[in-house]
Protein backbone atom coordinates (compact mmCIF):
# COMPACT_ATOMS: atom_id res chain seq x y z
CA UNK A 1 0.00 0.00 0.00
CA UNK A 2 2.51 2.61 0.84
CA UNK A 3 4.81 1.26 -2.07
CA UNK A 4 1.84 2.66 -4.59
CA UNK A 5 1.42 5.89 -2.62
CA UNK A 6 5.48 6.69 -2.24
CA UNK A 7 6.33 8.30 -5.38
CA UNK A 8 3.19 10.40 -4.68
CA UNK A 9 3.89 11.36 -0.60
CA UNK A 10 4.89 14.65 -2.34
CA UNK A 11 2.02 15.60 -3.61
CA UNK A 12 0.23 14.74 -0.52
CA UNK A 13 2.15 17.69 1.52
CA UNK A 14 1.36 19.96 -0.98
CA UNK A 15 -2.14 18.86 -0.29
CA UNK A 16 -2.32 19.32 3.38
CA UNK A 17 -0.03 21.99 3.48
CA UNK A 18 -1.96 23.86 0.74
CA UNK A 19 -5.13 23.38 2.43
CA UNK A 20 -4.00 24.35 5.83
CA UNK A 21 -3.22 27.51 3.80
CA UNK A 22 -6.43 27.50 2.42
CA UNK A 23 -8.54 27.04 5.80
CA UNK A 24 -6.40 30.08 6.72
CA UNK A 25 -7.73 32.18 4.13
CA UNK A 26 -11.47 30.83 4.44
CA UNK A 27 -12.04 31.87 7.65
CA UNK A 28 -11.26 35.71 7.42
CA UNK A 29 -13.75 35.11 4.05
CA UNK A 30 -16.20 33.57 6.61
CA UNK A 31 -16.44 36.36 9.03
CA UNK A 32 -16.61 38.93 6.37
CA UNK A 33 -13.15 40.37 5.41
CA UNK A 34 -11.34 40.66 2.57
CA UNK A 35 -7.97 40.02 3.67
CA UNK A 36 -5.20 38.10 1.54
CA UNK A 37 -2.39 38.23 4.46
CA UNK A 38 -2.18 34.60 4.77
CA UNK A 39 0.73 34.04 3.19
CA UNK A 40 2.52 36.75 5.37
CA UNK A 41 1.53 35.10 7.92
CA UNK A 42 2.40 31.77 6.48
CA UNK A 43 6.16 33.64 5.74
CA UNK A 44 6.42 34.61 9.15
CA UNK A 45 5.57 31.10 10.68
CA UNK A 46 7.63 29.41 8.71
CA UNK A 47 10.97 31.44 9.26
CA UNK A 48 10.86 31.31 12.98
CA UNK A 49 10.16 28.31 12.73
CA UNK A 50 13.07 27.50 10.93
CA UNK A 51 15.49 30.32 12.16
CA UNK A 52 14.63 28.66 15.85
CA UNK A 53 15.54 25.14 15.25
CA UNK A 54 18.23 25.76 12.82
CA UNK A 55 19.96 29.05 14.62
CA UNK A 56 19.03 28.07 18.14
CA UNK A 57 18.50 24.71 18.69
CA UNK A 58 15.39 24.60 19.32
CA UNK A 59 13.10 20.92 19.27
CA UNK A 60 11.54 21.51 15.56
CA UNK A 61 7.79 21.25 17.24
CA UNK A 62 8.91 23.97 19.23
CA UNK A 63 10.01 26.32 16.57
CA UNK A 64 6.55 25.86 15.03
CA UNK A 65 4.71 26.45 18.23
CA UNK A 66 6.54 29.58 18.46
CA UNK A 67 6.16 30.26 14.73
CA UNK A 68 2.11 29.76 15.28
CA UNK A 69 2.20 31.97 18.69
CA UNK A 70 3.69 34.70 16.03
CA UNK A 71 1.42 33.83 13.30
CA UNK A 72 -1.20 35.16 15.73
CA UNK A 73 0.22 38.03 17.36
CA UNK A 74 0.50 39.50 13.58
CA UNK A 75 -3.09 38.63 12.74
CA UNK A 76 -4.14 40.37 16.16
CA UNK A 77 -1.48 43.39 15.08
CA UNK A 78 -2.87 43.44 11.33
CA UNK A 79 -6.40 43.30 12.75
CA UNK A 80 -5.97 46.53 13.93
CA UNK A 81 -6.13 48.60 11.24
CA UNK A 82 -7.65 46.17 9.02
CA UNK A 83 -11.28 46.76 10.87
CA UNK A 84 -11.36 50.17 9.68
CA UNK A 85 -11.80 49.09 6.41
CA UNK A 86 -14.01 47.75 4.31
CA UNK A 87 -13.83 45.72 0.64
CA UNK A 88 -11.05 46.20 -1.35
CA UNK A 89 -9.35 48.59 0.87
CA UNK A 90 -8.62 45.47 3.10
CA UNK A 91 -7.10 43.57 0.33
CA UNK A 92 -4.49 45.90 -0.67
CA UNK A 93 -3.80 46.46 2.95
CA UNK A 94 -3.56 42.98 3.58
CA UNK A 95 -1.74 42.99 0.23
CA UNK A 96 0.63 45.64 1.65
CA UNK A 97 1.34 43.80 4.97
CA UNK A 98 2.62 40.60 2.95
CA UNK A 99 5.12 42.80 0.83
CA UNK A 100 6.04 44.00 3.67
CA UNK A 101 6.87 40.71 5.66
CA UNK A 102 8.70 39.78 2.18
CA UNK A 103 10.86 42.92 1.83
CA UNK A 104 12.12 42.03 5.45
CA UNK A 105 12.67 38.52 5.29
CA UNK A 106 14.97 40.09 2.07
CA UNK A 107 16.69 42.67 3.58
CA UNK A 108 17.61 41.21 7.10
CA UNK A 109 20.38 38.85 5.47
CA UNK A 110 21.72 37.77 8.05
CA UNK A 111 18.28 36.49 10.24
CA UNK A 112 16.76 35.22 7.28
CA UNK A 113 19.42 34.29 4.82
CA UNK A 114 17.91 37.12 2.08
CA UNK A 115 17.60 37.07 -1.30
CA UNK A 116 19.47 33.30 -1.13
CA UNK A 117 17.00 31.85 0.87
CA UNK A 118 17.13 29.95 4.27
CA UNK A 119 18.80 26.23 3.73
CA UNK A 120 19.71 23.49 5.70
CA UNK A 121 16.40 22.91 7.61
CA UNK A 122 15.62 19.37 8.96
CA UNK A 123 12.87 17.15 7.58
CA UNK A 124 11.01 16.81 10.81
CA UNK A 125 7.73 16.87 9.38
CA UNK A 126 5.96 13.82 7.91
CA UNK A 127 3.41 13.37 5.73
CA UNK A 128 1.64 12.19 8.66
CA UNK A 129 2.34 14.81 10.73
CA UNK A 130 1.31 16.96 8.31
CA UNK A 131 -2.12 14.86 7.50
CA UNK A 132 -2.79 15.13 11.61
CA UNK A 133 -2.70 18.86 11.59
CA UNK A 134 -4.84 19.65 8.38
CA UNK A 135 -7.74 16.78 10.18
CA UNK A 136 -6.93 19.26 13.53
CA UNK A 137 -7.53 22.08 11.70
CA UNK A 138 -10.30 21.34 9.58
CA UNK A 139 -11.75 19.76 13.08
CA UNK A 140 -11.86 22.98 14.78
CA UNK A 141 -13.14 25.30 12.01
CA UNK A 142 -15.93 22.97 12.00
CA UNK A 143 -16.57 22.85 15.78
CA UNK A 144 -16.13 26.53 15.85
CA UNK A 145 -18.87 26.93 12.93
CA UNK A 146 -21.67 25.23 14.92
CA UNK A 147 -22.15 27.28 17.72
CA UNK A 148 -22.07 31.23 18.18
CA UNK A 149 -19.17 32.08 16.45
CA UNK A 150 -20.10 30.68 13.36
CA UNK A 151 -23.13 32.32 13.81
CA UNK A 152 -21.43 35.58 14.32
CA UNK A 153 -19.46 35.32 11.96
CA UNK A 154 -22.16 34.30 9.28
CA UNK A 155 -24.45 37.29 10.07
CA UNK A 156 -21.04 39.88 10.20
CA UNK A 157 -20.36 39.04 6.61
CA UNK A 158 -23.98 38.72 5.10
CA UNK A 159 -25.09 42.64 6.96
CA UNK A 160 -23.13 43.81 9.42
CA UNK A 161 -25.14 46.64 10.03
CA UNK A 162 -28.02 44.35 10.91
CA UNK A 163 -25.36 41.64 12.85
CA UNK A 164 -24.58 45.04 14.75
CA UNK A 165 -28.13 45.89 15.49
CA UNK A 166 -29.12 42.33 16.87
CA UNK A 167 -26.20 42.73 19.54
CA UNK A 168 -23.01 41.45 17.71
CA UNK A 169 -20.18 43.23 18.22
CA UNK A 170 -18.33 43.21 14.63
CA UNK A 171 -14.79 44.32 15.75
CA UNK A 172 -14.89 41.57 18.45
CA UNK A 173 -15.24 39.23 15.37
CA UNK A 174 -13.23 40.85 13.03
CA UNK A 175 -10.21 40.46 15.18
CA UNK A 176 -10.91 36.51 16.21
CA UNK A 177 -10.82 35.30 12.76
CA UNK A 178 -7.88 37.40 12.05
CA UNK A 179 -6.28 35.68 15.20
CA UNK A 180 -7.57 32.12 14.11
CA UNK A 181 -6.07 33.16 10.50
CA UNK A 182 -2.43 34.36 12.06
CA UNK A 183 -2.34 31.04 13.76
CA UNK A 184 -3.32 28.55 10.89
CA UNK A 185 -1.21 29.99 8.30
CA UNK A 186 1.63 30.17 11.20
CA UNK A 187 1.08 26.68 12.09
CA UNK A 188 1.45 25.81 8.26
CA UNK A 189 4.19 27.96 7.90
CA UNK A 190 5.96 26.28 10.45
CA UNK A 191 5.11 22.83 9.11
CA UNK A 192 6.30 23.89 5.36
CA UNK A 193 9.62 25.24 6.55
CA UNK A 194 10.11 21.71 8.13
CA UNK A 195 9.45 19.63 4.98
CA UNK A 196 10.91 21.44 2.44
CA UNK A 197 14.48 21.96 3.46
CA UNK A 198 14.70 25.78 2.38
CA UNK A 199 12.88 28.52 2.49
CA UNK A 200 12.69 31.80 -0.10
CA UNK A 201 11.23 34.91 0.41
CA UNK A 202 9.83 35.31 -3.00
CA UNK A 203 7.51 31.92 -2.32
CA UNK A 204 5.39 34.03 0.08
CA UNK A 205 4.91 36.45 -2.07
CA UNK A 206 2.34 36.12 -5.20
CA UNK A 207 2.63 32.01 -5.36
CA UNK A 208 1.22 30.79 -2.00
CA UNK A 209 -1.34 34.11 -1.92
CA UNK A 210 -2.76 33.32 -5.50
CA UNK A 211 -2.65 29.36 -4.87
CA UNK A 212 -4.49 30.11 -1.34
CA UNK A 213 -7.18 32.71 -3.42
CA UNK A 214 -7.84 30.34 -5.64
CA UNK A 215 -8.34 26.89 -3.99
CA UNK A 216 -10.83 28.54 -1.44
CA UNK A 217 -12.80 30.08 -4.85
CA UNK A 218 -12.32 26.47 -6.73
CA UNK A 219 -13.44 24.90 -3.59
CA UNK A 220 -15.82 26.64 -1.99
CA UNK A 221 -15.88 29.45 0.51
CA UNK A 222 -18.47 28.62 3.45
CA UNK A 223 -17.56 24.89 4.13
CA UNK A 224 -14.57 23.35 5.93
CA UNK A 225 -14.40 20.79 3.21
CA UNK A 226 -14.46 23.26 0.54
CA UNK A 227 -10.40 24.46 0.79
CA UNK A 228 -9.52 20.95 0.72
CA UNK A 229 -11.47 19.98 -2.44
CA UNK A 230 -9.96 22.90 -3.79
CA UNK A 231 -6.33 22.48 -2.98
CA UNK A 232 -6.77 18.83 -3.96
CA UNK A 233 -8.08 19.95 -7.58
CA UNK A 234 -4.94 22.28 -7.95
CA UNK A 235 -2.20 20.40 -7.06
CA UNK A 236 -3.79 17.19 -9.44
CA UNK A 237 -4.28 18.89 -12.42
CA UNK A 238 -1.08 20.09 -13.60
CA UNK A 239 -0.13 16.18 -12.56
CA UNK A 240 -3.38 15.25 -15.10
CA UNK A 241 -2.42 17.72 -17.84
CA UNK A 242 1.06 16.81 -17.63
CA UNK A 243 1.13 15.72 -21.43
CA UNK A 244 -0.31 19.15 -22.37
CA UNK A 245 3.07 20.59 -21.26
CA UNK A 246 3.09 23.82 -22.42
CA UNK A 247 -0.51 24.66 -22.51
CA UNK A 248 -1.05 23.42 -18.59
CA UNK A 249 -1.15 26.97 -16.97
CA UNK A 250 -3.98 28.09 -20.33
CA UNK A 251 -5.85 25.30 -18.77
CA UNK A 252 -5.79 26.34 -15.17
CA UNK A 253 -6.69 29.70 -16.21
CA UNK A 254 -9.69 28.62 -18.61
CA UNK A 255 -10.45 26.01 -15.33
CA UNK A 256 -10.50 28.77 -12.77
CA UNK A 257 -12.81 31.34 -15.06
CA UNK A 258 -15.70 28.06 -16.21
CA UNK A 259 -15.73 27.37 -12.32
CA UNK A 260 -16.41 31.01 -11.25
CA UNK A 261 -18.88 31.63 -13.86
CA UNK A 262 -20.90 28.06 -13.38
CA UNK A 263 -20.27 27.14 -10.13
CA UNK A 264 -20.01 30.45 -8.20
CA UNK A 265 -19.93 29.01 -4.48
CA UNK A 266 -16.98 26.82 -5.50
CA UNK A 267 -17.11 22.80 -6.31
CA UNK A 268 -18.02 21.62 -2.73
CA UNK A 269 -20.06 24.10 -1.75
CA UNK A 270 -22.34 24.03 -4.85
CA UNK A 271 -22.93 20.49 -4.31
CA UNK A 272 -23.82 20.97 -0.93
CA UNK A 273 -26.53 23.74 -1.97
CA UNK A 274 -28.22 21.88 -4.94
CA UNK A 275 -28.20 18.48 -2.19
CA UNK A 276 -29.91 20.25 0.10
CA UNK A 277 -32.44 22.45 -2.27
CA UNK A 278 -33.23 18.55 -3.47
CA UNK A 279 -34.09 17.53 0.27
CA UNK A 280 -36.40 20.32 0.72
CA UNK A 281 -37.87 19.32 -2.81
CA UNK A 282 -38.17 15.76 -1.64
CA UNK A 283 -39.85 16.80 1.62
CA UNK A 284 -42.34 18.91 0.06
CA UNK A 285 -40.77 21.86 1.34
CA UNK A 286 -39.83 23.79 -1.71
CA UNK A 287 -43.15 25.16 -3.55
CA UNK A 288 -43.15 27.92 -5.81
CA UNK A 289 -41.27 30.07 -3.43
CA UNK A 290 -43.29 33.52 -4.16
CA UNK A 291 -46.95 32.03 -4.00
CA UNK A 292 -45.61 30.41 -0.64
CA UNK A 293 -48.08 32.58 1.18
CA UNK B 1 -41.86 50.24 35.08
CA UNK B 2 -38.72 50.93 32.91
CA UNK B 3 -39.66 53.20 29.85
CA UNK B 4 -37.27 54.28 27.05
CA UNK B 5 -37.32 58.08 27.40
CA UNK B 6 -36.32 60.41 24.78
CA UNK B 7 -34.97 63.88 26.22
CA UNK B 8 -34.68 66.71 23.86
CA UNK B 9 -33.22 64.33 20.93
CA UNK B 10 -32.08 66.32 17.93
CA UNK B 11 -30.60 65.51 14.83
CA UNK B 12 -28.63 67.77 12.35
CA UNK B 13 -26.54 66.40 9.06
CA UNK B 14 -24.05 69.78 8.21
CA UNK B 15 -26.29 72.55 8.51
CA UNK B 16 -29.63 70.90 7.96
CA UNK B 17 -31.77 70.17 10.76
CA UNK B 18 -33.17 66.92 9.66
CA UNK B 19 -35.35 66.20 13.28
CA UNK B 20 -35.70 69.27 15.98
CA UNK B 21 -35.24 68.19 19.21
CA UNK B 22 -37.70 66.79 21.45
CA UNK B 23 -39.30 64.58 23.79
CA UNK B 24 -40.67 60.91 23.66
CA UNK B 25 -41.23 58.29 26.07
CA UNK B 26 -42.03 54.70 24.87
CA UNK B 27 -43.81 53.09 28.31
CA UNK B 28 -43.68 49.44 28.97
CA UNK B 29 -47.04 47.54 28.31
CA UNK B 30 -48.13 50.32 25.63
CA UNK B 31 -47.77 50.22 21.88
CA UNK B 32 -46.42 53.93 21.15
CA UNK B 33 -47.39 54.94 17.78
CA UNK B 34 -44.87 57.36 15.69
CA UNK B 35 -46.58 58.27 12.42
CA UNK B 36 -45.92 61.24 9.84
CA UNK B 37 -45.66 61.99 5.85
CA UNK B 38 -43.18 60.73 3.77
CA UNK B 39 -39.89 62.01 4.81
CA UNK B 40 -40.61 63.35 8.08
CA UNK B 41 -37.61 61.92 9.98
CA UNK B 42 -39.37 58.92 11.62
CA UNK B 43 -37.14 56.40 10.67
CA UNK B 44 -34.32 58.85 11.50
CA UNK B 45 -35.71 58.70 15.13
CA UNK B 46 -35.32 54.97 14.95
CA UNK B 47 -31.80 55.38 13.76
CA UNK B 48 -30.76 57.86 16.27
CA UNK B 49 -32.21 55.32 19.07
CA UNK B 50 -30.76 52.25 17.73
CA UNK B 51 -26.83 53.72 17.70
CA UNK B 52 -26.64 53.99 13.75
CA UNK B 53 -26.53 57.83 13.84
CA UNK B 54 -25.18 59.92 16.64
CA UNK B 55 -26.79 62.56 18.67
CA UNK B 56 -26.59 66.03 17.82
CA UNK B 57 -28.47 67.25 20.66
CA UNK B 58 -30.43 65.79 23.84
CA UNK B 59 -30.30 62.41 25.67
CA UNK B 60 -31.76 58.93 25.77
CA UNK B 61 -32.18 56.56 28.86
CA UNK B 62 -33.84 53.28 29.63
CA UNK B 63 -34.44 52.79 33.12
CA UNK B 64 -30.72 53.40 34.21
CA UNK B 65 -28.89 52.62 31.25
CA UNK B 66 -27.85 56.03 29.04
CA UNK B 67 -27.90 54.91 25.97
CA UNK B 68 -26.67 58.60 24.55
CA UNK B 69 -23.30 57.60 23.43
CA UNK B 70 -24.31 53.75 22.86
CA UNK B 71 -23.44 51.53 19.47
CA UNK B 72 -25.73 49.48 18.21
CA UNK B 73 -24.04 46.16 19.57
CA UNK B 74 -24.59 48.17 22.66
CA UNK B 75 -28.26 48.99 22.26
CA UNK B 76 -28.87 45.56 21.09
CA UNK B 77 -27.48 44.24 24.53
CA UNK B 78 -29.77 46.31 26.32
CA UNK B 79 -32.56 44.74 25.22
CA UNK B 80 -33.55 47.36 22.17
CA UNK B 81 -34.55 45.43 19.19
CA UNK B 82 -35.97 46.76 15.80
CA UNK B 83 -36.84 45.71 12.11
CA UNK B 84 -36.59 47.97 9.04
CA UNK B 85 -38.39 49.52 6.80
CA UNK B 86 -37.11 47.80 3.78
CA UNK B 87 -36.54 44.50 5.14
CA UNK B 88 -32.95 43.14 5.94
CA UNK B 89 -32.61 39.47 5.89
CA UNK B 90 -29.82 37.28 5.79
CA UNK B 91 -30.81 36.07 2.23
CA UNK B 92 -28.60 32.92 1.83
CA UNK B 93 -29.05 31.94 5.35
CA UNK B 94 -31.99 29.64 6.39
CA UNK B 95 -34.91 30.99 8.27
CA UNK B 96 -34.01 29.30 11.53
CA UNK B 97 -30.53 30.50 10.93
CA UNK B 98 -31.64 33.94 10.37
CA UNK B 99 -34.09 33.80 13.70
CA UNK B 100 -31.07 31.98 15.62
CA UNK B 101 -28.66 35.32 15.24
CA UNK B 102 -31.20 37.17 17.23
CA UNK B 103 -30.50 34.86 20.36
CA UNK B 104 -26.99 36.33 20.69
CA UNK B 105 -27.84 38.12 23.27
CA UNK B 106 -28.63 35.59 25.41
CA UNK B 107 -25.45 33.54 24.49
CA UNK B 108 -23.53 32.97 27.79
CA UNK B 109 -20.95 30.25 26.40
CA UNK B 110 -17.43 31.48 26.72
CA UNK B 111 -15.27 32.11 23.85
CA UNK B 112 -13.43 28.58 24.93
CA UNK B 113 -16.45 26.58 24.91
CA UNK B 114 -17.07 27.86 21.60
CA UNK B 115 -14.31 27.76 19.89
CA UNK B 116 -13.91 23.77 20.45
CA UNK B 117 -17.92 22.92 21.01
CA UNK B 118 -17.76 22.23 24.08
CA UNK B 119 -20.95 20.77 25.96
CA UNK B 120 -22.00 24.00 27.22
CA UNK B 121 -21.94 25.78 23.88
CA UNK B 122 -23.55 22.33 22.36
CA UNK B 123 -26.04 22.79 25.06
CA UNK B 124 -27.09 26.02 24.36
CA UNK B 125 -27.17 26.18 20.63
CA UNK B 126 -29.93 23.28 21.33
CA UNK B 127 -31.77 25.20 23.66
CA UNK B 128 -31.56 28.11 21.04
CA UNK B 129 -33.16 26.13 18.57
CA UNK B 130 -35.83 24.82 20.64
CA UNK B 131 -36.84 28.55 21.30
CA UNK B 132 -36.82 29.67 17.68
CA UNK B 133 -38.93 26.59 16.83
CA UNK B 134 -41.18 27.84 19.24
CA UNK B 135 -40.98 31.62 17.46
CA UNK B 136 -41.67 29.55 14.06
CA UNK B 137 -44.65 28.08 15.35
CA UNK B 138 -46.00 30.96 16.97
CA UNK B 139 -45.90 32.73 13.56
CA UNK B 140 -47.11 29.04 11.54
CA UNK B 141 -43.90 29.00 9.72
CA UNK B 142 -42.59 25.98 11.06
CA UNK B 143 -42.83 24.52 7.36
CA UNK B 144 -40.38 27.13 6.23
CA UNK B 145 -37.33 26.32 9.03
CA UNK B 146 -34.96 25.06 6.52
CA UNK B 147 -36.04 27.29 3.45
CA UNK B 148 -33.32 30.06 2.75
CA UNK B 149 -34.64 33.44 3.69
CA UNK B 150 -34.54 35.08 0.64
CA UNK B 151 -36.58 32.57 -1.08
CA UNK B 152 -39.61 33.66 0.53
CA UNK B 153 -42.71 35.46 -0.15
CA UNK B 154 -42.67 39.49 0.96
CA UNK B 155 -45.01 39.09 3.94
CA UNK B 156 -43.15 35.86 4.71
CA UNK B 157 -39.70 37.76 4.89
CA UNK B 158 -40.91 40.37 7.12
CA UNK B 159 -42.28 37.64 9.57
CA UNK B 160 -38.53 36.54 9.73
CA UNK B 161 -37.86 39.67 10.48
CA UNK B 162 -40.17 39.82 13.20
CA UNK B 163 -39.21 36.92 14.92
CA UNK B 164 -35.81 37.54 14.41
CA UNK B 165 -36.27 40.93 16.55
CA UNK B 166 -38.46 38.86 19.17
CA UNK B 167 -35.53 36.36 19.64
CA UNK B 168 -33.67 39.27 21.24
CA UNK B 169 -36.04 39.25 24.17
CA UNK B 170 -36.29 42.42 24.18
CA UNK B 171 -37.85 44.80 26.53
CA UNK B 172 -38.30 47.54 23.70
CA UNK B 173 -39.43 46.49 20.31
CA UNK B 174 -39.12 49.27 17.14
CA UNK B 175 -41.05 48.20 14.70
CA UNK B 176 -40.43 50.34 11.04
CA UNK B 177 -43.65 50.09 8.62
CA UNK B 178 -44.17 46.35 10.09
CA UNK B 179 -47.27 45.67 7.93
CA UNK B 180 -46.28 47.87 4.62
CA UNK B 181 -47.14 45.69 1.86
CA UNK B 182 -49.11 43.10 3.61
CA UNK B 183 -52.73 42.61 3.26
CA UNK B 184 -55.13 44.04 5.66
CA UNK B 185 -56.64 40.45 6.89
CA UNK B 186 -52.98 39.49 7.72
CA UNK B 187 -52.28 42.99 8.99
CA UNK B 188 -54.70 42.89 11.80
CA UNK B 189 -53.36 39.26 12.86
CA UNK B 190 -49.94 40.71 13.11
CA UNK B 191 -51.69 43.53 15.22
CA UNK B 192 -52.98 41.25 17.37
CA UNK B 193 -49.81 39.59 17.55
CA UNK B 194 -48.22 42.97 18.78
CA UNK B 195 -50.91 43.86 20.96
CA UNK B 196 -50.08 40.51 22.63
CA UNK B 197 -46.21 41.39 23.17
CA UNK B 198 -47.22 44.80 25.01
CA UNK B 199 -48.98 43.50 27.44
CA UNK B 200 -48.17 39.29 27.86
CA UNK B 201 -45.63 38.74 30.77
CA UNK B 202 -43.72 41.46 31.69
CA UNK B 203 -44.88 43.31 28.76
CA UNK B 204 -42.87 44.98 25.97
CA UNK B 205 -42.67 48.62 25.11
CA UNK B 206 -43.24 48.87 21.43
CA UNK B 207 -43.00 51.82 19.38
CA UNK B 208 -44.49 51.42 15.96
CA UNK B 209 -43.53 53.23 13.13
CA UNK B 210 -47.21 53.65 10.50
CA UNK B 211 -48.23 54.88 7.33
CA UNK B 212 -51.26 53.05 7.64
CA UNK B 213 -53.34 55.30 9.81
CA UNK B 214 -56.71 52.71 10.38
CA UNK B 215 -53.92 50.25 11.65
CA UNK B 216 -52.35 53.19 13.77
CA UNK B 217 -55.64 54.15 15.04
CA UNK B 218 -56.85 50.77 16.33
CA UNK B 219 -53.55 49.73 18.16
CA UNK B 220 -51.88 52.69 19.35
CA UNK B 221 -52.13 53.33 23.08
CA UNK B 222 -50.37 57.30 22.52
CA UNK B 223 -49.42 58.57 19.40
CA UNK B 224 -46.58 61.37 17.97
CA UNK B 225 -46.86 63.04 14.98
CA UNK B 226 -43.60 63.91 13.19
CA UNK B 227 -43.81 66.16 10.53
CA UNK B 228 -40.44 67.49 8.55
CA UNK B 229 -38.64 66.78 11.42
CA UNK B 230 -40.77 68.59 13.90
CA UNK B 231 -43.29 67.48 16.40
CA UNK B 232 -46.18 68.70 15.66
CA UNK B 233 -49.12 66.87 17.81
CA UNK B 234 -49.06 64.03 20.41
CA UNK B 235 -51.44 62.43 22.84
CA UNK B 236 -54.03 59.35 22.12
CA UNK B 237 -55.10 58.10 18.56
CA UNK B 238 -58.38 60.04 18.60
CA UNK B 239 -57.08 63.17 19.62
CA UNK B 240 -54.23 62.87 17.01
CA UNK B 241 -56.40 62.53 14.21
CA UNK B 242 -58.92 64.88 15.14
CA UNK B 243 -55.87 67.59 15.68
CA UNK B 244 -56.38 70.60 12.94
CA UNK B 245 -52.42 70.82 12.46
CA UNK B 246 -52.54 66.99 11.78
CA UNK B 247 -54.78 66.67 9.71
CA UNK B 248 -53.51 69.86 7.70
CA UNK B 249 -50.28 68.28 7.63
CA UNK B 250 -50.58 64.55 7.25
CA UNK B 251 -53.96 64.43 6.04
CA UNK B 252 -54.19 67.13 3.92
CA UNK B 253 -57.61 67.53 2.58
CA UNK B 254 -58.21 63.60 1.39
CA UNK B 255 -60.39 61.90 4.25
CA UNK B 256 -59.49 58.96 3.75
CA UNK B 257 -55.99 59.16 3.53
Amino acid sequence: MMNFFAPHLPLLDLIFVGTGYALSQAIVFRAGTFSVATSGFAAVGAYAAAILTVKHGFHPAAGVAVGTLLGLLCGLLLSVPLARLRGVYQAIASLAFVEIVVAFILFFEELTGGPLGFHNIPRAATTWTLFLAMLATMALLILLGKGGIGRAFDAIRQDPPVAASLGVNPTKYHVLSFALSGAIAGLFGGLDAMRNFSLTAEQFGFAILIGTLSAVVLGGRRSVMGPLVGTTILVLLPEIFRPLADYRQAIYGLLLVVVMAFLPFGVYDTIIMKLHNRRLARAGMLLPPKAAS
Amino acid sequence: MSSLVLTGVGKRFGGLQAVSPFDMEIARGKITGLIGPNGAGKTTVVNLITGVYKLSQGSIRFGDIDLTEATRHEVARAGLARTYQTIRLLPDATVVANVMIGMYRHQRASLLSQLFALPSSRAETARFRDEVFHLLERFGMTRYAEYPAGALSYGDQRRVEMMRALALKPEVLLLDEPVAGINEVEAAKLGDIFRALATEGKGMAVLLIEHNMRFVTNLCDYVYVLDSGTLISQGSAEQVVNDPVVVKAYLGDDEDA
